[in-house]
């Protein structure tokens, strides 16, 4: 059941506990609280039964002399057997010192007569003590250990502090060191350098001599292949002359003798076609002959007009004849 | 202590393995003077291995790259003077490679200022002692054959740094230099007064020559005369790379023609017959590189009917030279091949 209650610690340190007041709950006895608030289950205390009603003076003296009910005298027996049962229960359980070991026996002793009077008292008061607030702690003394040991004096002498030649090295080591090294690396740098042009030069004569050679030899090479094929070429040249010469003067052979009678044979034919003539006689033939063939001719056509109009005349005297010879007879 | 600084002109530099990125980091600050000496103190500290190889590690190359845009030139120059420490070791070299340096680099050969431009070339010389940085460098090679060709009065150092760096790439691969036409230009540069720039030239036409074109285009300019000229030079190494550059010109029937009409065959045989004084390891191997030229450049103009009647006189000084009384082997079998190619018979 949840409840706001005031529970404080007061200054003088007793313990208060202050809270509001709540009704009792309706609740059994061996129940389970019910998780939520029962602020409605509360009722009304005239209806409690637990509230005792009416005059309170009689109440008290029923239960002394009304007779014990069978029922409460059951319980009571009840309660009372079971205390005793638990009493013995409890006795049992309680324990008891072990059993002897072998050989020994427990025995009872009682001190009665030993006693002593516990007079020691002891005597005790309170004694109450408090510091004062924030004293200041006094100044703790110097401490001065007992003087022990000898006593020394120490004077420090000019120029023995300080010595600039025997300071000064170290930095003039570094300094000269450094020089000297980085001095030391340029010339190793040079000097590498150096070494390598020289080797790159030697390198490059010996590589160029031996290409002289191999140019030298390429080139001979060249040379003589070059030679050589033009030689060959040569060569060739004169075996096609030679072939060629001996086709031409076989083929001139042959055609000489192909032709041998050719000749006669076309002037034979020439002579024969009249490509051979006289040229007089032609001449005598084209030009004269026409000419007088024409003559004859026209000579001739002359005669035989001539005798062609003689024809006509006759005809015509003898036709007139005839008319003539007709007429007559008519007459 | 801390306010006032030992020397002026460097930063102070901090204990052990905080030195490398202290610096660094004091190479952030906006005033130039801070940087400078922070610069400085780089430069000092680069000298060691140890340092170089955490500064490639600790990736600091690439604040490098903000410096070289600085308006303050003496930041540039102190700049390319550290990437010129850093690359004198070939962690250093592989790094600048690795990195994204190089254009800005390569824009910095145009600097106004003159000692930016010297350490600029210094550091590419150095980066061509290694073959992949030559290899690098080669699509740079134009832009420097214009600068060798623009300065004439250039002080003496970068002409040699940068005729230096153009023979080591052109033995890489000398197309480049060809096609800037590299050979008139250094033919100009063979008759300078100065024995490190004819030294330097004669390299980078050696390199050149190596290949078909150049050997054609040293012929064409009629450097021959010039570079028998140079064989008489004082220098012995100005002598031999005349005679390498010889040496590779004969091999071509052109060079061979021009050099027997220069009557270039008692030189050499002089050259060679020479005997030296006991001299210092540097000379004795220049010696023996002329002496080797020569010997090749002999065996080469041995091929040519006129060469080979000449040289035949000469026989017995080659013999003397290939017998076992030559000490150094190589000279031995030059000779041994000289006279094996003159006493062919076909």
């Amino acid at each position: 059941m949840a409840f706001v209650s005031q529970s404080q610690r007061a200054p003088n340190e007793s313990y208060t506990f202050a809270s509001r007041p709540r009704p009792v709950e309706n609740r059994s006895k061996y129940r389970e609280p019910p998780s939520e608030q029962t602020h409605s289950n509360y009722g009304n205390i005239m209806y409690d039964r637990r509230v005792v009603r009416g005059n309170t003076y009689a109440q008290l003296i029923i239960p002394t002399t009304a007779q014990p009910d069978p029922v409460e005298a059951q319980r009571q027996q009840e309660n009372r057997r079971r205390a005793i049962a638990r009493k013995r229960a409890r006795e049992q359980f309680r324990p008891s010192t072990p059993e002897a070991l072998q050989g020994r026996k427990h025995i009872d002793v009682q001190t009665e007569l030993y006693l002593e009077e516990l007079s020691d008292v002891i005597v005790a008061t309170d004694v109450q003590c408090q510091t004062d607030a924030f004293l200041d702690k006094p100044a703790t003394p110097l401490f001065i250990p007992a003087k022990s040991g000898k006593d020394v004096e120490t004077q420090i002498e000019e120029g023995e502090l300080f010595d600039f030649d025997r300071e000064v090295q170290p930095v003039l080591e570094v300094l000269v060191g450094k020089t000297i090294e980085q001095s030391l690396e340029e010339v190793m740098e040079e000097e590498e350098l150096a070494s390598l042009r020289a080797q790159q030069r030697a390198f490059e004569e010996l590589r160029n001599n031996e290409l002289a050679e191999v140019l030298r030899l390429q080139e001979q090479e060249r040379r003589h292949s070059e030679e050589k094929g033009r030689r060959i070429a040569q060569q060739k040249e004169v075996l096609k002359k030679e072939k060629e010469t001996a086709e031409k003067i076989a083929a001139r052979a042959y055609t000489q003798q192909y032709l041998a009678d050719l000749l006669p044979a076309v002037f034979t034919s020439l002579r024969s076609h009249g490509y051979f003539y006289d040229p007089v006689e032609k001449d005598i033939e084209n030009n004269f002959f026409p000419w007088l063939m024409a003559e004859v001719n026209n000579s001739l056509e002359k005669r035989y007009t001539t005798r062609e109009l003689l024809d006509t005349i006759i005809h015509d005297v003898t036709q007139k004849r005839l008319k003539m010879f007709k007429e007559p007879e008519m007459q | 202590m801390a306010g006032c600084l030992i020397d002026p002109s460097r930063a102070p530099v901090a204990f052990g393995w905080r030195a490398v990125p202290q610096l660094f980091e004091e190479l952030q600050q906006a005033e130039a003077d801070r940087r400078l000496r922070a610069l400085a103190s780089l430069c000092d500290l680069m000298h060691d291995p140890e340092r170089i190889y955490q500064a490639v590690n600790g990736g600091f190359l690439e604040q490098l790259e903000v410096l070289f845009e600085d308006e303050d030139s003496s930041v540039r120059t102190k700049t390319c003077e550290l990437l010129h420490l850093m690359t004198a070791h070939s962690i250093g070299r592989q790094a600048l490679l690795s990195s994204s340096l190089l254009p800005p680099l390569s824009r910095l050969v145009e600097d106004n200022s003159s000692s930016c431009r010297r350490n600029v070339h210094r550091v590419l010389n150095r980066l061509t002692l290694l073959p992949a940085g030559a290899d690098a460098l080669l699509t740079l090679v134009p832009k420097l054959m214009l600068k060798l060709r623009g300065e004439e009065d250039e002080e003496e150092e970068v002409q040699v740094l940068l005729l230096s760096t153009l023979s080591s790439c052109s033995r890489l691969d000398a197309l480049p230099a060809l096609a800037s036409d590299g050979v008139s230009l250094l033919g100009h540069k063979l008759s300078h007064r100065s024995p490190n720039i004819r030294r330097e030239a004669a390299a980078v036409l050696m390199a050149l020559s190596v290949c078909e074109d150049g050997k054609l285009q040293v012929c064409e300019e009629s450097l021959l005369p010039v570079l028998v000229n140079l064989l008489h030079d004082e220098d012995i190494e100005v002598q031999a790379n005349a005679a390498g550059v010889i040496m590779y010109t004969v091999i071509i029937t052109t060079g061979k023609k021009q050099c027997l009409d220069l009557d270039v065959i008692p030189v050499l045989l002089e050259l060679v017959s020479k005997k030296e004084e006991v001299e210092e390891e540097k000379k004795r191997k220049s010696r023996k590189a002329l002496v080797m030229y020569s010997l090749r450049a002999l065996t080469a103009l041995a091929e040519a009917p006129d060469g080979r009647r000449l040289l035949l006189e000469q026989l017995p000084l080659l013999l003397r030279r290939s017998e076992a009384a030559e000490e150094d082997h190589d000279i031995r079998r030059d000779a041994q091949t000289a006279v094996r190619v003159i006493n062919w018979r076909p």
